[in-house]
């Protein structure tokens, strides 16, 4: 894959402190998933404020697009719009009175004309779930709202990557799975994803790479099962096995045939244990289906038909715009993260599930179903008409 | 702790979707009717007109309005008080003897003087809070940008706005946990508390200050701060209607100007 951001040999010191960053070099490729994991004041914030050029390190270079990032004023604007930061705390990256004016902060000062800057703004704020905030001042929104606003004020740059410093710090649960859908759909839509986190439940499933950071250097970078299994590491660095893994260890002790690929999620998992340990007959092979409506084509009316027909056990909804139309239409979504996943699991139990969605996810319910058929050697479904 | 804030209140009322230069005009224009007029027959009016709007129209809540009301009007009282028993002029009402060489008087002249000045105080004081509560502040930026004020003291008044509330979370946090740990125990240590909290206020804004400037520089800053969309509908009948209402109460204070109840 295309690079987008390199680090070669940076290292940072921060007036009268020790050293932040120590010689740390790794590459970044387009449209990735990255979470850079570690304790607290591992230089994670550090290392995030370097990838759109807020600090400057004190020596080794910093690549964006193969180009080396020079510090002048115009070269520095550039690089902040293409890469978007969101700050850990909501409060300090929120700005202007109300909504529609703080999205529209980055877009303005971009010289954007004022039809565009509506346009971008409107869009933004459909894309994070805020529409019809606009007027609302931001002193008035909850927590995970003004997570939104400030995450929909990076959006309207239209940037081609994303860096959250703790995205789910101080939001509930339900807030932060929200939130980390969005950071999903984000990355359909192709955006490279940089967080810092260290929540590693948190990380493992969602990452396509974990850098673990301790003391200002990379330990060890990696898929999230090489690095999270790696246990002595990840003790070392003030963190904790994801359960999942210790779940998988303790039952390998116990005797649990080993498997190729570590379990990446409950389903992988539950359908592993269900293959190789007698929990599920190998000639029960028929599954129930998932049905698939895109909610930019579909009525809320067509949707109470199907769940009225009573054949749909349990209803997903991916995606902000997915969320609403769920809301509009009254219908009530049991899951709301990692839909497709429970949904197959769903389907394994012989049940059918709906999920709705829209735009760049539909083809991942696709994609993701198809990949699970032709590993697990499975027969589900994916309806799209219905 | 809990605060009420007008800004809370003037976000959530029912008129907000009317323009506010509409509103801007109604509140003004009704003030300055009140202020200049020589009877009470106005002032009264423009009470009744700008309470039915507020509470009946905009549907602000009627405990909280009385008491936005009583701290104004309780100094008005006080002082019109003054009025009535020092200022003598026309035929003496009342007369309380206080010592040999000196008396309380109320006379027909400083009834007359003093209930035109608490109407004139009350009215004001009705239609001020009527823009008080169906404009909130973010809306003014917009109209104050059409006013042609230079966009640096709006953008410092935005600034401020946004900062004003973070300040008061704040303070109110600190206090809270202040309180938790018996800081208001005694006048001694509470003094030392507030000072306490007024330092920690002081480092948190420096701090702010200078998130506040590497946020606008993660954002492109360039100069340029946005103003809301303007989706508010301008409607000219409306307008109209308001201006029409306005003429209405000058003719009225015109012809009514001689009225007064004490006296000829």
């Amino acid at each position: 894959m295309e690079p987008i951001i390199e680090l070669h040999n940076v290292s940072y010191k921060y007036p009268n402190g020790p050293k932040a960053l120590d010689n740390v070099s790794f590459t970044i490729s387009r449209g990735e998933k990255i979470a850079l994991v570690g304790p607290n004041g591992a230089g994670k914030s550090t290392l995030l404020l370097m990838f759109n050029g807020m600090l400057k390190p004190d020596s080794g270079e910093i690549l964006f697009n193969g180009k080396k990032i020079t510090y002048d004023r115009e070269a520095l604007r550039e690089i902040r719009r293409r890469v978007g930061f969101v700050f850990q705390n909501p409060d300090t990256q929120t700005i202007a009175p109300t909504v529609y004016q703080d999205v529209a902060f980055g877009p303005v000062n971009l010289g954007m004309p004022r039809d565009e800057v509506r346009t971008v703004v409107f869009d933004a704020l459909n894309d994070t779930g805020l529409a019809g905030f606009e007027r609302r001042p931001i002193h008035q929104l909850s927590g995970g709202e003004k997570k939104r606003a400030a995450m929909a004020g990076i959006l309207a740059m239209n940037p081609d990557v994303l860096v959250f410093d703790e995205p789910t710090s101080a939001l509930d649960p339900a807030g932060s799975e929200d939130i980390m859908e969005l950071l999903d759909e984000m990355q359909v839509n192709g955006k490279t994803i940089i967080i810092s986190t260290h929540d590693v439940e948190l990380a493992y499933p969602w990452a396509d790479r974990v850098l673990l950071i301790k003391g200002g250097t990379v330990l060890l970078a990696g898929k999230p099962g090489d690095v999270f299994y790696n246990k002595d590491l990840v003790r070392s660095c003030k963190l904790s096995m994801p359960v999942l893994l210790e779940l998988y260890e303790g039952l390998s002790e116990k005797g649990m045939p080993q498997i190729d690929k570590l379990p990446k999620s409950a389903l992988d998992f539950i359908t592993y244990l269900c293959e190789n340990c007698g929990l599920q007959r190998k000639e029960e092979k028929t599954c129930g289906d998932i049905y698939l409506a895109d909610v930019e084509h579909t009525s809320p009316a067509i949707v109470q038909n199907l769940l009225a027909s009573g054949s749909i056990a349990a209803v997903g909804a991916m995606g902000t715009k997915a969320k609403t139309f769920a809301g509009n239409g009254n219908i009530c979504p049991e899951f709301t993260y990692g839909v497709i996943d429970k949904c197959v699991l769903k389907a394994i139990n012989k049940k059918n599930t709906l999920i709705l969605t829209s735009g760049g996810m539909f083809a991942r319910v696709h994609t993701r179903v198809e990949a699970f058929n032709q590993e697990y050697d499975q027969h589900i479904r994916v309806i799209e008409n219905f | 702790m809990y605060y009420e804030f007008l800004e809370n209140v003037a976000q959530n009322n029912h008129l907000r979707d009317i323009h506010s230069v509409i509103k801007l005009v109604f509140g003004l224009g009704c003030i300055l009717i009140a202020i200049s007029s020589q009877s009470i027959i106005v002032p009264l009016l423009i009470i009744a007109i700008t309470m039915f709007a507020t509470l009946v129209l905009a549907k602000i809540n009627l405990k909280f309005y009385l008491m936005l009301l009583t701290v104004p009007l309780g100094f008005a009282v006080i002082s019109v008080l003054v009025i009535i028993f020092l200022r003598n002029s026309g035929t003496t009402l009342l007369s309380i003897p206080v010592f040999d060489w000196f008396n309380i008087v109320v006379s027909t002249g400083s009834l007359n003087e003093g209930l035109l000045i608490f109407s004139r105080v009350f009215a004001g004081m009705c239609s001020l809070f009527f823009v008080a509560l169906t404009t909130p502040v973010t809306e003014l930026f917009t109209t104050a940008a059409k006013c042609k004020i230079p966009h640096e003291f709006i953008d410092l008044a935005m600034l401020i706005y946004r900062f004003i509330f973070t300040l008061i979370e704040q303070a109110v946090q600190i206090h809270a946990s202040q309180v938790m740990r018996l800081g208001y125990g005694s006048a001694k240590e509470g003094i030392n508390s507030y000072g306490m909290m007024a330092g920690s206020l002081f480092i948190n804004t420096w701090i702010a200050g200078e998130n506040l400037m590497m946020a606008m520089d993660c954002r492109c800053y360039d100069g340029k701060f946005a103003l809301n969309a303007d989706d508010l509908r301008f409607s000219p009948a409306l307008m109209a209607g308001v201006i029409a209402l306005l003429a209405v109460l000058i003719v009225i204070a015109v012809y009514t100007r001689g009225f007064i109840l004490f006296g000829a």
